[in-house]
């Protein structure tokens, strides 16, 4: 911490008006709204203004020049300066352009790119503003008018178009921030996630569904629902049917603009009763032909 | 931040008379919501700044007058400067 006396630059005998005189004459060189322009100014001024708070208080002087305190804890609490708020870009009403009112009257390049500022200022488009906004898979293919709730406590109704894809942006025109002028509002991006489904998957415009089936309807086939995202529909399993065998539904996949819908790709899997049935145990015992089918002939392993 | 005409105070330190003085001299345009008004940091700032000029300086009220229209005119300039900046270092 400096010399309080050298900060003001006065002799330790200084009266108080002397000491007054000098803090004026420095705080109007390095007062930071005085001299928006000089960096250095704030740290400066901070020093000064508290070496003048310790010399100016009578009873701190005297202890000070006695040895009982330092200059140390002087410092002013932090507060910002006005020229850090003034030149901002969000507008406030001290603004005052009749310092180069008379520039922008004439005819020169000078006077063009002043008005022109002025006007970009003037009339300037409120900010985009970004929202993300998780959906189900199954909205994703259907579309969906999902209502967005937003930081500052309004909502905003958004519109999913069908067969969004995950990750894709949505724009509201106008529904940004707002602008200043004839600026008009932002507009607002909304990045739509697509929540992972338990049943449905997506491959392009296809959509992949795994779909268990009985081992009676895989040998002898039959008639089963299968659950689409529009809702679920009756399809017929051929006899011999195969865990890893793909059946397509056409048109069932997601919407395209200016193209046919894709295909529901469904992958049958063969599953056994839970609990061993001991008929099952039987007949596979006593079934010779099963038991010489080899499945995995002719692979690697 | 905006705030009410009581936080106001309370950060700035300004007392409520005198407040009232710099509104109606216009030092001050805090903006008016409803029956209340509301004070921004830009508000508190220059609050700050119309003090220092008071008790710093020892300036009289219409010294302060004048000053802040020289302070609001020089930073319509810095702003006008700022914003010229780029045009001006594109331009060959």
């Amino acid at each position: 911490m400096k010399n309080p006396y050298d900060v003001l630059g006065v002799a330790s005998t200084a009266s108080s008006t002397d000491i007054q005189k000098a803090y004026r004459k420095l705080a109007k060189t390095l007062h930071p709204d005085l001299n928006p322009g000089d960096k250095a100014a704030e740290e400066k001024f901070k020093e000064a203004a508290g070496a003048y708070d310790l010399l100016s208080d009578g009873e701190k002087r005297k202890r000070f020049d006695a040895g009982e305190i330092d200059a140390s804890g002087t410092e002013r609490p932090q507060h910002h300066f006005y020229r850090d708020f003034a030149t901002s870009d969000d507008g406030h009403p001290y603004t005052d352009n009749t310092g180069f009112a008379d520039f922008m009257d004439s005819d020169d390049a000078f006077a063009e790119l002043l008005k022109r500022s002025q006007r970009a200022r003037a009339d300037r488009r409120g900010e985009d503003l970004h929202y993300r906004l998780p959906i189900e898979f199954v909205e994703s293919i259907t579309g969906a008018n999902k209502r967005l709730a937003l930081p500052d406590g309004g909502t905003l109704d958004v519109k999913i178009p069908p067969g969004l894809i995950d990750g894709q942006v949505l724009r509201l025109k106008g529904k940004g921030a707002p602008g200043a002028g004839k600026g008009g509002p932002g507009d607002a991006l909304i990045e739509v996630e697509v929540l992972a489904d338990s049943r449905f998957t997506r491959d392009g415009d296809d959509i992949l569904l795994e779909l268990p089936i009985s081992l009676s309807e895989a040998v002898l086939g039959g008639r089963i629902r299968v659950p689409t995202p529009v809702g679920d529909v009756t399809m017929s399993v051929p006899k011999g049917s195969n865990t890893g065998t793909t059946l397509r539904l056409k048109g069932k996949g997601a919407p395209r603009r200016g193209r046919a819908r894709g295909d529901e790709l469904v992958k049958l899997k063969i599953v056994l009763p839970k609990s061993p049935d001991p008929e099952l145990n039987a007949f596979v015992s006593n079934w010779i032909k099963g038991k010489e089918f080899n499945p995995r002939e002719g692979s690697s392993s | 931040m905006i705030m009410s005409k009581h936080a106001f105070l309370t950060s700035s330190g300004v007392e409520a008379q005198m407040l009232e003085f710099w509104i109606e001299q216009q030092w001050l345009i805090p903006t008016q919501t409803d029956a209340e008004l509301s004070f921004s940091d830009t508000d508190v700032a220059r609050a700050h700044l119309i003090r220092d000029l008071k008790g710093v300086f020892g300036i009289n009220d219409e010294g302060v007058d004048v000053i802040l229209h020289l302070v609001d005119q020089l930073h319509g300039l810095r702003r006008a400067l700022a914003t010229l900046n780029p045009s001006l270092s594109s331009s060959p």
